[in-house]
């Protein structure tokens, strides 16, 4: 019973967990940023998205095992990336019938500039692997959402099939079918570009 | 190596190297949500009689009760409204000024008319000495 363990054990236990919360989210929040930036493409969105997925799991779920953290995190994400993008195309159907409305940032042009390599050293390089990266995240961005959260929550974050069924709330053939076609598709759209 | 393994061994390293290129801005901005997050997770581990938010409300509502009777009282509504028994003199000064026997209701006309009376009874009682 929790009443019979004594109050010092109780704090060390606390803190041990608090200690464990803090080394797995330090481990997971830059790839849950990235993850969300190649789905929504903005990275001011992408930090929201992650902050509440953090903030959800560690209010309503840091009392679980931590085996269970991953999974139930990267669902909160999925959610939260799948909130937002249904919100946009709300917010898009609306701004059609104003007048004057701003193009939605989804389908700004982005700046030359941007894209600009700084001449470092290695510029030639990391020039290619900067293209392949945004070929890569075009792709993905291709793809059924279903499809492309399979394939980033495998070969991205390394969850077995058993964890991302439970991150993506369906049953691990499913996990199997859409990872399957998410690769087909990429191999598809990337052989060329990849040569 | 099959084709499909290395198309995700591949963007497997290209998403890492994306995940090494992330700018100071916005990992500044991660240690800060992940900091939120775990005092979001401290305060939800406290015993809910020790929460914050459990005590906030409450104390705003004993404050507002406080500060509403602390009002009650200083007002002249916190005073129960004045009888008869409670000052008899204040009632018949009231009678006096309200009530006059000619009936005009002016008390002031009254007390001129006995100036006359006043001034007369004055010189009476204190009679002035023979010169």
């Amino acid at each position: 019973m929790v009443w019979d363990t004594p109050a010092p054990a109780r704090e060390g236990a606390v803190l041990d967990q608090t200690r464990e919360l803090e080394k797995f989210l330090a481990e997971v929040e830059r790839r849950a940023f990235r993850m969300a930036q190649i789905a929504l493409r903005d990275p001011d969105d992408a930090l929201d998205v992650v902050q509440d997925a953090m903030l959800k799991l560690a209010r309503n779920y840091s009392a679980k095992p931590s085996a269970e953290w991953r999974p139930l995190f990267y669902r909160i994400l999925e959610n939260g990336i799948r909130d937002l993008q249904r919100r946009r195309s709300v917010r898009k159907r609306f701004m059609v019938w104003l007048p004057g409305a701003k193009e939605d940032p989804d389908n700004e042009a982005q700046d030359p500039i941007d894209n600009v390599a700084d001449g470092g050293p290695d510029a030639p390089e990391l020039l290619m692997q900067s293209q392949a990266m945004e070929q890569l995240e075009t792709s993905l961005r291709a793809l059924p959402a279903r499809q492309r959260e399979a394939f980033m929550l495998r070969n991205f974050e390394g969850l077995d099939v058993a964890e991302t069924a439970k991150a993506m709330g369906c049953s691990e053939g499913s996990v199997k079918t859409h990872y399957s076609r998410a690769v087909h598709s990429l191999r598809e759209q990337l052989s060329e570009v990849w040569q | 190596m099959s084709e499909q393994s290395g198309l995700e061994e591949r963007s497997r390293t290209l998403f890492q190297d994306s995940v090494g290129n992330i700018d100071m801005r916005v990992r500044s901005r991660l240690t800060q949500a992940r900091h939120a997050a775990l005092e979001a997770a401290s305060v939800s581990r406290r015993p809910w009689l020790l929460r914050a938010s459990i005590w906030t409300p409450a104390a705003g509502v004993t404050a507002a009760a406080v500060l509403g009777v602390a009002l009650w009282f200083g007002s002249p509504l916190g005073h129960h409204a004045m009888t008869a028994s409670d000052n008899p003199t204040a009632f018949e000064d009231l009678d006096i000024v309200a009530s006059s026997d000619d009936g005009s209701g002016d008390a002031m006309d009254m007390l001129q008319d006995d100036v006359d009376f006043y001034d007369w009874a004055n010189k009476a009682g204190n009679p002035e000495p023979a010169a």
